[in-house]
């Protein structure tokens, strides 16, 4: 079937299944959830920006979640030791992530000049990066245990 | 759905990763459909089947015992 959605989607036809009906999901809760802003709206004042970045969060984080939750991000992974291999894979995907985050900052940016400063920088890099760690352990771990009951 | 890609694959000496690199998926969609959780398109079927050198029938075909 041929849709401009196409290039969103995996190749394998169960993932891809999968993520259509993930993305349904998310716009159907997307829409519900407007209307429900719109009705409060009647009763307090919301915000237009607050309004369109928690639509956007509530499409991102459902969909993401899901997908994460699916266990369907790894597929080859059925054993302990590629489990392990690939745990060490996302180990070291978000130490670069934090080396390289924070020399192109300190290179291209600036270099935080008081401690206030610092903390702001570590604490947006450090959240990240344990946010990035923790979904893919949790899609690794789920897609592990999948995997290991399909074999 | 029932079916007999897990016998027929492992008749065949074939490891999952192998039947599912030949039919272009991955090897988690070949457990499911294998553990009949998930009903493959039309097309995933006759490429299962060409792989495993069986027709549409012996692969999918429910045949009721009682």
């Amino acid at each position: 079937m041929k849709s401009w959605i196409s290039f969103l989607l995996p190749d394998d036809e169960y993932k891809e299944k999968k993520m259509l009906y993930f993305f349904t999901e998310g716009a159907i809760i997307l829409f519900l959830s407007l209307i429900v802003m719109m009705i409060c709206n009647k009763f307090f004042n919301l915000d237009t920006e607050t309004v369109l970045l928690a639509a956007i969060a509530i499409f991102l984080f459902y969909v993401t979640g899901r997908y994460i939750l699916a266990g369907m991000e790894y597929t080859d992974i059925a054993t302990k030791h590629a489990y392990k291999k690939e745990l060490r894979v996302i180990c070291i995907r978000t130490i670069g992530f934090v080396i390289i985050f924070m020399a192109l900052y300190l290179i291209f940016i600036n270099i935080p000049s008081s401690l206030n400063n610092w903390v702001e920088i570590l604490g947006l890099l450090i959240s990240v990066s344990v946010v990035s760690f923790l979904s893919s352990y949790i899609s690794l771990k789920r897609s592990y245990k999948k995997n290991k009951e399909l074999l | 759905m029932k079916n007999n890609v897990k016998i027929t694959r492992i008749k065949n000496s074939m490891t999952q990763e192998q039947l599912a690199r030949q039919v272009g998926v991955t090897r988690q969609t070949i457990g499911l459909i294998e553990k009949g959780e998930y009903n493959p398109s039309l097309q995933l079927c006759i490429n299962l089947a060409k792989s495993l050198n069986k027709t549409l029938d012996e692969l999918f075909w429910e045949v009721d015992t009682q």
